[in-house]
């Protein structure tokens, strides 16, 4: 293992939610300095647990998970030294941005992290409005959170992570429930954040988007194990990957006289219809 | 997968689409409901008042938390009743002054004034409760003469001046002062931050349960006709809070993890910014002679 450039050694990893129901079984998975990484699955797979264990929420039940060369367990995260660095350097967006945006204001909710980590108060202020001048939510500071629509939660949850400056970023279905326009939006943050050199993973089932979140994919099936591995091209071709893990299905239509079959993903259906 | 042969075919049980059924209110559950939405709407107004540009609204939180706090004070320790309509009415002017409907504000506290003093006022008025002389006769009892008397109805009266005088500065200051802006205000008044920050969450996360019964009831709605049936009404307010109960839990455990995930230890930390102004020294300034002259007057009236 090189720690100089491996940031996440997942080594056999088991999790099971309330010692019954089995989210992860033996998965392993390094994660490089500067890597954007998709962790693709159908729901319930365990990409959102792989996440929770890279961000040091949860220890796994068997086998290790190593972030920065240290071995993250309970005692480690503990640490007041260790768990303020680690917190400072992992940034976790969670799927939920109702569940992230706990704070009356949204100020507040964006000087939580920095705050709580140790920043002094007037480098707080500035970095608050610095991010929410970057994602441009400025007008949205003295707002409260139930008063903003999804797209601008989203966008207030990613500033809440932003505003530590962290150097690897965990979205957890980053894409889901989004409008078109919020989706772009995000992508081109995700190329701009992986271009200043963040190491960035993503759980997602959203195909379409896939050459634009990540370098590299890692496919869960539906045992919560990883049956896959490679690049957005390799994986997308790759159809009995997709269909065993449930991320793309055999499609029948009708075509005015004729019924044909085709997968039923990304654009797919667009590109192999217009032919016909 | 097999479509059900049942679900391609026309429903022939469905009645026609016509108004010719038994037309009733809503019951219990709705009402309960629809009191729901009236609390955010109400919430919403109020966060509307705190944003005008008035007097009150512009005037810091820690100086309006304190006034609010001293004034308070003389209401509770005032003997007089007409010093505390003079208090009343000076809540009243400070309101209209700051673009508070003086309407909306005599309402709100005129609705819990009988709620809160009305057992306690109206038996203090009997003549068996506080003898003197009896201004409205009722009868007798056990030979005694029955009625309202003078000293009861001023110390009724003195009651429920203090009720109206003491929730109108609370109202007043809670609809003039954003939820976020009260909380900074009450630690920088040395409440303990971690009591500050579960009463943050608590208000935050309210509205979103909130929400999640609406679309609950909304989407019972959507499927069933009205039921006036108390025990399924009942049992379904019962469904509903268990579900709840659920959401509550399951959200607070992701909650907590987010503060974690951004360097929650267990110590809650908040900036308490901006420096006091003019305006504050204003408002300040006419509570501490407002403070003054009513004690000034009970004193006075008192001897």
């Amino acid at each position: 293992m090189s720690w100089s450039t491996d940031v996440f050694v997942v080594d056999d990893v088991n999790y099971r939610y309330l010692e019954r129901f089995v989210a992860l079984a033996g998965v392993s998975l390094t994660v490089r300095a500067g890597e954007r990484v998709a962790l693709l699955g159908a729901n319930g797979c365990g990409k959102s647990t792989m996440l929770k264990l890279l961000a040091g929420l949860i220890v796994p039940e068997r086998g290790t998970v190593h972030a920065f060369g240290t071995e993250l367990t309970e005692a480690v995260l503990d640490d007041d030294q260790f768990g303020r660095a680690f917190r400072a350097r992992v940034g976790f967006v969670f799927q939920s941005s109702d569940a992230q945006l706990f704070s009356p204001t949204v100020r507040d909710e964006v000087s939580f992290g920095p705050l709580h980590l140790g920043f002094e108060c007037s480098e707080v202020e500035q970095r608050v409005d610095d991010v929410l001048a970057l994602l441009d939510i400025a007008e949205l500071a003295e707002r409260a959170p139930y008063q903003l629509s999804g797209g601008e939660k989203k966008r207030v949850a990613i500033a809440s992570v932003l505003v530590t400056n962290p150097d690897v970023l965990l979205f957890d279905e980053p894409t889901a429930g989004l409008d078109p326009r919020t989706q772009e939006w995000f992508l081109d943050l995700v190329v701009e954040l992986h271009r200043a050199g963040k190491t960035i993973v993503c759980a997602t089932h959203d195909l379409a988007a896939l050459d634009r979140l990540a370098d590299r994919c890692v496919v869960f099936s539906e045992e919560h194990r990883i049956v896959g591995a490679g690049s957005p091209a390799e994986i997308l071709a790759d159809v009995s990957l997709l269909e065993s893990a449930n991320l793309a299905h055999v499609h029948a239509h009708r075509h005015h006289d004729r019924v044909h079959t085709h997968r039923h993903d990304l654009d797919h259906h667009e590109t192999e219809c217009e032919h016909r | 997968m097999t479509t059900p042969a049942w679900l391609v075919e026309p429903e022939a049980r469905m009645g026609p689409c016509a108004c010719c059924g038994r037309r009733t209110k809503g019951d219990f559950v709705e009402k309960t409901i629809a009191g729901a939405g009236r609390v955010l709407r109400a919430t919403m107004f109020s966060s509307d008042l705190a944003g005008e540009d008035g007097y009150l609204q512009r005037a810091d939180a820690r100086v309006k938390v304190g006034s609010a706090l001293a004034l308070l004070l003389v209401a509770a320790f005032t003997r007089h009743v007409s010093v505390l309509v003079g208090l009343y009415t000076s809540t009243v002017l400070a309101a209209s002054a700051s673009r508070v409907p003086a309407r909306f504000l005599v309402r709100r506290v005129w609705l819990f004034v009988p709620l809160f003093t009305a057992v306690v006022a109206l038996p203090a008025a009997l003549s068996v409760i506080t003898p003197g002389h009896i201004v409205v006769p009722l009868g007798t009892w056990f030979g005694t003469p029955l009625g309202l008397t003078a000293q009861g109805l001023t110390a009724a009266a003195l009651i429920v001046m203090r009720a109206a005088t003491s929730i109108s500065v609370v109202v007043l200051l809670t609809i003039t002062t954003p939820w976020p802006r009260l909380l900074s205000a009450l630690r920088s008044l040395r409440v303990p931050r971690a009591f500050v920050l579960v009463l943050g969450l608590a208000y935050r996360y309210l509205f979103h349960l909130l929400t999640s019964i609406t679309d609950m009831y909304e989407a019972r709605k959507a499927r069933a006709p009205r039921d006036h049936d108390l025990v399924r009404g009942r049992a379904f307010v019962a469904a509903t809070a268990g579900a709840t109960f659920g959401k509550a839990h399951a959200l607070s455990e992701e909650v907590y993890l987010a503060m974690v995930a951004r360097g929650y230890r267990g110590q809650a930390t908040a900036i308490d910014r901006r420096p006091l102004g003019a305006i504050d020294l204003l408002v300040f300034s006419a509570v501490v002679a407002v403070t003054l002259l009513a004690i000034g007057v009970d004193h006075v009236v008192v001897h």
